[in-house]
């Protein structure tokens, strides 16, 4: 018993100790918690920007072409490329879950703004206007985004709970749609003009990038009238003050980033923020590592002599043994072949010799070897190669999302279909854009009555294609146009380097299947389905 | 401690003899009990003039000298009980030893104490320090492999320094399954910080009844580890290890031919339709003729020195002891290039002083890690090199690096001799006060107060090579300096009682704790800096991932975390003659990871024992068969693995994520919170079983366990429409059921003794629920694992192969992935649910990619004066998923060679060939056969392995004693020898899991090779 006494006299001692213990209260030092992140503009601000970053990824936005009949993925599979190209895919892969995942969180970080923001106190109201519309141009954007990939989506105008996301039902696509176009109209008037923007503010949302989303928007559902609507508005300036840059070729340098064409760009900032494809697409001589995007044939085909023929059109003068002479000037400026004047900062230049066997020396890193770690195509790309690149061919060349070049091709099409085509319109939209490029020849530049509203329908289409080739644009065209079972079935062709007896001596590079029963959507991400079986899926897959 | 101490007294012996009489011979033979055979070469002292000894004869004869009759006398003999005789004036005093084969009087380090192992009622193994000996560990971890059952210890790369997982009994949760480590009864130590040569021994608590005095964090078991000390009443002795040998790095892989690659790429690109040939004949006929050139995975690594020396001074006197230490081991990078590798200095003092009732122990350990590497990373290293089929070369006659078809940006050879460096430099003070005072001979408080301060720097440069004909490593030119200093406290205060009563045995034991931890990191990176000597220029940037200690780092964790745990604890037990035991323990929790209402939790543990072979009934049984003890223990623990301030929402301000008007802006990132996140909790059963046999030459060990973790901290399936990731939720459960077996046996001959122990153990989980019958896939590359109710985790699931189309006929008809056109030589899957398409809806779940039936086998042998010990390790059955270039040829157009395994592919001429027809990627074929995850990717991890071998010879005592010294052992030693395994092209030991079962790439191309060794050393004793 004894023991047990001086026992109970530790009791105290043991609670003495107990009282001595760490508190275990603890906060972290670096970030903020509900309780304290509200409280300024600036703060609020920061969530803005990162809603800004979320708009796109630099690797879907060139990786994208690599999903149309401009360009092929040839190694790895990036951003599904490799797959949805040639239609081998499932709901399994990985860029539809990314696609998919990216978009909803760039959402997310605009609905906790929307629904945050009101609590930051003494607060200008007109900053916090402007906040919202921004926040709300980044959530149309992205839904804009899905479903145009995804056809029905869950639409989300407020930021839900877990539970409600595990059951949320597909708005159709209709409806997302009409969600899109009201949240533009209404917040137009709370955007500044791109004139009004201060140095500081360039590349934030303007009223002209909320009417060039919304001008696409309405091209993709074929409304004709309205997309005429909108782009006559914006060719007389109403929604602030646009213009093709004079150069085609300057327009993809930094020293000319902003310029009156850029309606709304990616924005990259040397050194802090990069983007680095370049290091898989330029010719190997030039710094890349390797090649996994590179242009078609069928892109490389499309561009028009400078007469303003197609190649295989009679009286062309294209000559297939020196096909890259009298070509329309934007092939130079986006294409990289056999022969080419590779041009650097520094004024210096070389030779790009990607025909095999045709380089001077022994060393030949960007001549075409099957399975090698050049092009598979025979092509390279300029386009957006940043002559004040870093190191690793990294950039902060903006990527533009919507340029004037847009409305004007937007408008030629619109016009068009409505079968308003004249001379006018041409001279506004098509001839300007060719003029711009370089073409001189009167018949490249005249509007041509005699096609008719067919034909002008495919040299308009073809204007689209290479005056945005490579700038990731050509897919949603395709789908648009419900042309994909016609150009993404069958192979994809390189340059003649091929044996004559089989496609006329053009590689084939990769066969492609489309499916127009299903692959015109993308099915929604098998992920999301096991989840949330509300989630239908779309036709056939 | 107490028992520890009892435990070296009663073994090392220190019994003092009245010192007056007169001079006496005595002589005698020494015989051993078992056989009646005599001993030769029994030590014998005079226990009062320990200098005053002499070695039996080899008939066991023995003559010494004594000063005076009252002397007593000690018996000595490795491997029998020593035994201590008074001479009482006798001429002839002859001896009997016993074995000394049983290791129940062995004391066990159990957690806030000691028991004797016939006490043991918990499931604890213990390995001692004959385990580490003479084998050349780098760490403590990997000492351990094979050597306990069911601690499973896997590597993810055989690189050293790479991550080792360390794993009790198999997986129970869904997150972290590393156990808890407490060194010295401190908590936060780093196990591989140690020296191996340091350590007495090391517990591994594998139940709740063992571990549930370390509560919340137990569930994973506990890992005890306790250092050397000196002995009472012992004159010093000088130890001295010394071991040098070479690793060599071995490729289970080979690439073909060169000339052969090209006539297989011919191949490939005809199977894909290509009209033009890749190589053409006289290329060929050239690649024949000129041979091969090198294989670069082969160029880039070289065997490597690794030296290990170890020096240690201990010995005590009455009242105190010492054991001072000084280890160094240097191992050799493998990789070309300068020096590489790194080097560990480890010093350590272990005193212990008693002052009457009160006793200090006193440890200070620190230990120096200096790693050289080179800047790059690893894997693309290995990866870059591994796929150069054997036609190009690295580097010309003039010196240049070398770019090819195959690596036009940089090759690694370039990176690795020119391209910069990784210089860690990481100081570990570990230093633990431990004081104790009796109050009575039953009850004695002790208070611990230790920790370990840990700051590490990392210095690194990039440094520009330049490739020809074109190629740049390093443009950016970095310099990165980054430093950590974290601090681990513990603060203890224990009161024991232990009291026989008559029969009956009681003893408790409550303390009070608080564990904290805490660490500051700071780093600065900058680009563009001078090419020479790293230093600012005018270009020079800071890189937005350079951050304070009060910022995050660029993975967005916390510079600055923090954490603390408060606990009250406690154990009491009682046996009953040594025959009935009975434990009960407990813990509860407070935890600065958890919200203030929520923090604390109890767990607690009862423990029960019978030793059978102790009743009267068995008194026939226990005399002539051995001993048998039964155990079983029911027990809570708990298991606190999450990040700090997880049930706070947060935001955290990156720098750089966007611009406006070319100027960088910072973007908040938001981390959603689980405000009701608390422990998982594990309950767990345990019966075991104890026996020994022959008196002990064989004993016998034998445990099961059910055990079910609930409340599992899982992230939740999040839908993408929700935006963010959540945080862990206690939301999933698993049961995982085993049993273990180890047996050693023990013979003692007249000239040979030899011993095996043999250890097996086998644990299987299955997924009790997860968020109410949810299930989860997560992709791993061309694969998926799934965690799903009545499942094991992360069962890996895909298409069932069916063999391979062989010809048109088959494939009329044949269900085929959609939107493929199948050819003779691709691969069939099984339509699972016949509705005629290879879709998502016909996968099937495969194996299991834990280790299963993990065994270690270890034999030792000693002939006269040579020894020999093998030690042989491995996994019964495991699932091991293997992808990229050792699968697929060619990889993704990446990969550029193929390897000699994969030439069993499929042609009309072998049609049952292991691999499907050749194509390229992109392919329909390719994407059918390998991007379509089939289990043509799973393989059977089932190996053994031949660890380690070592063949010692040590000079006979007297010889030894004529040069001065009372040990001389030398001895070669070889390490990963032999390998039997299925698959033959990659190392089966290396696990595509990591500690948190998260996948880290299955293996493939990437892997470091596997390193052979091979060594000599000696241990001298003065």
């Amino acid at each position: 018993m004894k023991n047990i006494f001086k026992y109970i006299n530790l009791v105290p001692l043991v609670f003495l100790l107990l009282a001595s213990c760490e508190d275990l209260d603890q906060a972290p030092e670096d970030r903020f918690t509900d309780s304290n992140y509200w409280t300024s503009v600036d703060k609020a601000q920061l969530m803005l920007n990162t809603a800004y970053s979320q708009m796109q990824t630099s690797q879907y936005f060139f990786y994208n072409e690599g999903l149309s009949d401009n360009a092929y993925n040839g190694r790895g599979d990036n951003a599904g490329a490799a797959s949805i190209g040639a239609g081998l895919y499932d709901p399994s892969l990985g860029r539809l879950k990314s696609e998919w995942n990216d978009r909803y969180r760039g959402i997310k970080s605009c609905n906790v703004l929307l629904e945050n923001i009101d609590k930051v106190p003494n607060a200008d109201p007109a900053v916090i206007a402007r906040m919202k519309a921004e926040a709300r141009f980044l959530r149309a954007f992205q839904h804009f985004q899905l479903t145009t990939w995804f056809g029905a989506i869950p639409l989300l105008e407020k930021d839900p709970s877990l539970t409600e996301a595990t059951r949320i039902e597909r708005t159709s696509h209709a409806d997302v749609v009409q969600f899109i176009l009201n949240e533009l109209d209404a917040i137009a008037p709370q955007l500044p003009k791109n004139t009004q923007l201060t140095d500081t503010e360039k590349g934030r949302i303007t009223m002209g990038a909320a009417m060039a989303l919304k001008a696409r928007v309405l091209l993709y559902e074929s409304r004709w009238a309205e997309v005429i609507q909108v782009t006559e508005k914006f060719m007389a300036m109403t929604y602030g003050q646009y213009s093709l840059f004079p150069s085609y070729e300057g327009l993809f340098q930094q020293a000319n980033e902003f310029s009156s064409e850029d309606i709304l760009s990616l924005q990259y900032v040397p050194v802090q923020r990069r983007w680095g494809e370049f290091i898989d697409m330029a010719p190997i001589s030039a710094g890349a590592r390797l090649n996994a995007l590179a242009p078609t044939q069928e892109l490389v085909d499309s561009y028009l002599m400078l007469n303003g023929k197609k190649i295989n059109e009679a009286g062309s003068n294209y000559n297939e043994n020196d096909p890259y002479v009298n070509r329309d000037p934007r092939l130079t400026y986006t294409v990289v072949y056999d022969g080419y004047n590779w041009k650097e900062a520094d004024g210096s230049s070389h030779i790009i010799y990607i025909k095999p066997g045709s380089s001077p020396t022994a060393n030949h890193p960007d001549e075409y070897v099957p399975g090698s770690s050049s092009t598979p195509t025979g092509y390279f790309t300029r386009k957006y190669y940043d002559v004040q690149h870093e190191a690793d061919l990294n950039s902060a060349l903006n990527l533009m999302l919507f340029r004037y070049a847009d409305i004007l091709l937007m408008y030629a099409e619109a016009k068009n279909e409505l079968s308003q085509m004249n001379s006018t319109v041409w001279d506004q939209t098509i001839r300007l854009i060719r003029s711009r490029a370089g073409f001189t020849d009167p018949a490249a530049l005249s509007y041509n009555n005699a096609l008719g509203q067919p034909g002008l329908k495919e040299v308009i289409r073809n204007e689209r294609r290479v005056e945005f080739g490579m700038e990731g644009l050509r897919i949603f065209d395709i789908r648009r146009w419900k042309i994909a079972e016609d150009v993404l079935n069958g192979y994809a062709h390189g340059a003649k380097f091929g044996i004559s007896s089989i496609d006329n001596g053009y590689i084939r590079v990769n066969l492609r299947n489309f499916d127009p029963e299903k692959h015109y959507l993308w099915p929604i991400p098998r992920d999301e389905r096991l989840i949330n079986t509300n989630l239908s899926q779309n036709p056939n897959w | 401690m107490r028992f520890f101490l009892t435990g070296i007294l009663f073994l090392g012996g220190c019994i003092y003899a009245d010192a007056q009489s007169q001079k006496i011979q005595v002589t005698g033979v020494i015989t051993s009990a078992s056989d009646k055979l005599s001993l030769p070469g029994v030590s014998v002292i005079d226990v009062s003039e320990p200098k005053n000894g002499v070695n039996a004869d080899f008939d066991g004869h023995y003559t010494i000298n004594l000063k005076n009759g009252n002397a007593t006398l000690r018996f000595t003999m490795i491997g029998y009980k020593p035994v201590e005789v008074k001479v009482n004036n006798r001429s002839t005093i002859n001896v009997s030893m016993d074995l000394d084969v049983s290791s129940l009087d062995e004391v066990v380090v159990i957690g806030y104490g000691t028991q004797k192992k016939r006490k043991v009622v918990g499931a604890v193994d213990q390995v001692n320090n004959e385990a580490f000996k003479g084998r050349p560990n780098v760490n403590t971890t990997l000492a351990l492999q094979g050597k306990a059952p069911s601690l499973i210890i896997q590597q993810t790369n055989s690189e050293p320094g790479a991550g080792i997982n360390l794993n009790i009994r198999g997986v129970s949760t869904l997150g972290n399954n590393s156990p808890l480590i407490v060194i010295d009864g401190i908590v936060g130590g780093d196990i591989n910080a140690l020296n191996p040569a340091d350590i007495e021994s090391v517990s591994v608590l594998k139940d709740a009844g063992s571990s549930a005095i370390y509560g919340s964090r137990a569930s994973n078991g506990v890992v005890l580890i306790t250092t050397k000390k000196g002995s009472k009443g012992k004159p010093m002795s000088v130890q001295y290890s010394s071991l040098t040998g070479f690793n060599t790095p071995k490729y289970f892989t080979q690439p073909v031919h060169g000339y052969e690659n090209a006539m297989l790429r011919n191949e490939a690109a005809f199977n894909s339709g290509q009209t033009t040939a890749v190589f053409t004949a006289a290329q060929i006929a050239d690649l024949k003729a000129k041979g091969d050139t090198e294989w670069f995975a082969k160029e880039i690594v070289k065997p490597a020195a690794q030296l290990n020396q170890n020096l240690s001074i201990s010995g005590g006197n009455e009242n105190s002891t010492y054991l001072v230490s000084l280890g160094y081991l240097n191992q050799g990078s493998t990789f070309v290039g300068p020096t590489k590798g790194m080097e560990r200095y480890n010093f350590r003092m272990n005193l212990t002083n008693e002052y009457g009732k009160f006793k200090l122990t006193t440890t200070l350990a620190y230990s120096k890690q200096i790693i050289n590497d080179h800047s790059s990373n690893t894997s693309t290293l290995m990866v870059d090199a591994f796929r150069v089929p054997l036609y190009y070369t690295q580097k010309d006659k003039e010196g240049n690096y070398l770019t090819n078809d195959v690596l036009q940006q940089f090759n690694s050879l370039g990176i690795l001799e020119q391209g910069g460096f990784r210089k860690y430099d990481n100081d570990d003070i570990f230093g633990a006060l431990n004081a104790e005072f009796k109050l009575t001979n039953a009850l004695k408080v002790k208070g611990v107060f230790g920790g370990r301060l840990w700051n590490g720097s990392m210095f690194g440069r990039v440094k520009e090579v330049r490739f020809s004909p074109q190629g740049v490593y390093g443009a950016e030119r970095n310099t990165r300096d980054e430093t950590n200093k974290s601090l681990d406290l513990n603060t203890q205060f224990m009161v024991e009682y232990n009291k026989l009563f008559g029969n009956h045995n009681v003893g408790a034991l409550i303390g009070v704790s608080n564990e904290n931890h805490s660490e500051r990191r700071v780093a600065l990176y900058k680009k563009l800096t001078d090419p020479d000597l790293g230093t600012p220029g005018t270009d020079t940037v800071i890189e937005p991932g350079s951050y304070n200690s009060n910022g995050t780092d660029p993975n967005g964790n916390p510079a600055s975390p923090t954490n603390s745990l408060n606990s009250l604890f406690g154990r009491a037990s009682y046996d009953y003659k040594e025959k009935y035991f009975a434990e009960f323990s407990f813990r509860y929790d407070g935890s600065s990871k958890f919200r203030d209402e929520i923090r604390w939790g109890f767990f607690p543990s009862a423990t029960v024992g019978y030793a059978l072979t102790k009743e009267g009934f068995m008194e026939n049984y226990s005399n002539n068969v051995g001993t048998i003890k039964i155990r079983s223990s029911y027990g809570l623990v708990g298991n606190q693995n999450v990040n700090n301030y997880q049930y706070q929402t947060t935001y955290t301000v990156n720098p750089n994520v966007y611009g406006f008007g070319n100027k960088p802006v910072s973007g908040t990132y938001f981390d959603f919170s689980n405000a009701d996140l608390q422990w998982e909790k594990a309950a767990t059963f345990n019966a075991g079983l104890d026996a020994d046999f022959f008196k002990g030459a064989l004993s016998v060990s034998f445990d099961f366990f059910d055990k079910v973790t609930s409340d599992i901290l899982v992230p939740p399936q999040v839908p993408g429409v929700f935006g963010t990731d959540l945080p862990d939720f206690n939301s999933a459960k698993v049961g995982n059921r085993g049993w273990e077996v180890s047996a050693t046996y023990r013979h003692k001959g007249k000239a040979v003794n030899q011993s095996l122990t043999l250890n097996i153990g086998d644990s299987k989980n299955k997924v009790l629920d997860y968020n109410n019958g949810q299930e989860k896939l997560t992709g791993v590359e061309e694969l998926q694992v799934i965690l799903r109710e009545g499942l094991p985790f992360n069962s890996y699931v895909g298409l069932r192969r069916d063999g391979i189309f062989q010809n048109i006929e088959e494939i009329q008809g044949a269900a085929v992935p959609a939107g493929i056109t199948v050819v003779p030589g691709d691969n069939r899957y099984v339509d699972a649910n016949k509705d005629g398409k290879i879709d998502d809806k016909d996968k099937f779940i495969f194996g299991n990619p834990f280790p299963r039936y993990t065994f270690g086998v270890t034999y030792n042998i000693d002939y006269k004066n040579f020894d020999l010990s093998l030690f042989i390790q491995g996994v019964g059955k495991r699932t091991m998923m293997i992808r990229g270039e050792l699968v697929e040829p060619f990889h993704y157009n990446y990969g550029m060679t193929m390897y000699t395994h994969q030439l069993d592919y499929w042609t009309p001429q072998n049609p049952d060939a292991r691999y499907p027809r050749l194509a390229n990627n992109g392919t329909q074929s390719n994407t059918n056969n390998f991007r379509n995850g089939s289990d043509m990717y799973l393989y059977d991890g089932a190996y053994a392995r031949l660890k380690n071998v070592q063949l010692g010879y040590s000079l006979s005592n007297d010889v030894a004693e004529s040069l001065g010294m009372s040990r001389f052992r030398v001895y070669v030693s070889g390490q990963n020898l032999l390998t039997l395994s299925k698959v033959k092209f990659v190392d089966p030991e290396l696990s595509e899991f990591n500690n948190s079962m998260s996948n880290s790439g299955a293996n493939s191309g990437r892997a470091f090779p596997t390193q052979v060794y091979y060594g000599m050393g000696i241990d001298i004793s003065f």
